[in-house]
């Protein structure tokens, strides 16, 4: 019997953006919004569903008076990660 | 990319690509690599010769090193502003040059006790560990190159416990910060030049 997909992480946006940051330590939104080839609303809506989550903190401060935003992931989103990914395993064992 | 629910496969694809792409970036201009290695390189030839006795100097040129330090230090919170992403390993090697300043720091504090020429092997030694260790995390072949030529500059350094000790340390300067600086800062004037 597998575990049941997180529902928080089995969308496109939201799992592209877990993997860019379980990889790095921190990354800026412009830089994920480069990577994941999304819109910026498109973007923040996901971005601040894996906040609400738990998963990611978000910090914003100003960067040469122009407004930045950086996220991170939290202790519970790598858990919540690597438990994704065993689940994903299982699944694709259960199916071959 | 859109908000769609994806297969197992799909999800598994997605996590790959994303981790590569993450590992792509590469922000490092090389500036602080190079001002140090200069500065560095400055000074120990103007020690050698004041030492040798054949220039003047008021006080040791080392001393020299410590507006460089600050303004290094300066030009690495600058680009540190600049980076989009920060990396476990760029954390990881942060920490290596901070310790390694520290004990160098530590080191110098020998001349209080009048430890003499044992210093700067000292710091060679500090300087090859560090360079070793900074070219397995990031996986950079000319660092661990560089690591093992340094070490084997440390263990010269015992047998040349005099002035001349001073252009080991020379050669360290200029191949621990100012070759790698120069490499580092004509890869990111290519990459520049390809985003415009």
């Amino acid at each position: 019997m597998f575990k049941d997909l997180d529902p928080i992480l089995h969308s496109q946006l939201r799992l592209a953006v877990m993997s860019l940051l379980i990889s790095v330590k921190q990354a800026e939104f412009t830089f994920i919004k480069e990577k994941t080839n999304s819109t910026a609303g498109n973007l923040s809506a996901q971005v601040q569903k894996l906040k609400e989550a738990g998963y990611i903190e978000v910090l914003k401060e100003f960067k040469d008076n122009y407004p930045n935003t950086t996220c991170k992931i939290t202790q519970k989103g790598i858990k919540a990660f690597e438990e994704y990914v065993k689940a994903l395993q299982q699944y694709l064992q259960v199916k071959k | 990319m859109n908000e769609k629910e994806l297969s197992g496969e799909e999800s598994i694809k997605l996590i790959n690509r994303m981790i590569y792409q993450a590992k792509g970036y590469f922000f490092e201009s090389g500036l602080s690599s190079i001002v140090y290695g200069i500065s560095i390189l400055i000074c120990t030839i103007l020690v050698y010769f004041f030492e040798k006795g054949a220039i003047d100097f008021p006080f040791n040129p080392f001393y020299l090193m410590i507006p460089v330090f600050f303004a290094q230090g300066f030009i690495q919170f600058k680009e540190d502003k600049k980076k989009k992403v920060k990396t476990f390993t760029d954390e990881a090697i942060e920490h290596v040059w901070m310790g390694f300043f520290l004990a160098t720091f530590a080191a110098l504090c020998g001349n209080f006790a009048n430890a003499g020429y044992i210093i700067v092997t000292i710091i060679l030694l500090l300087t090859a560990f560090a360079v070793f260790i900074i070219g397995l995390l990031s996986k950079f072949r000319y660092n661990i190159l560089c690591g093992i030529i340094c070490f084997l500059i440390a263990v010269i350094s015992f047998f040349l416990q005099n002035p001349n000790i001073y252009l080991l340390l020379a050669t360290d300067a200029i191949l621990v910060w100012l070759i790698p600086g120069i490499i580092l800062r004509r890869h990111f004037k290519k990459q520049q030049h390809q985003h415009i």
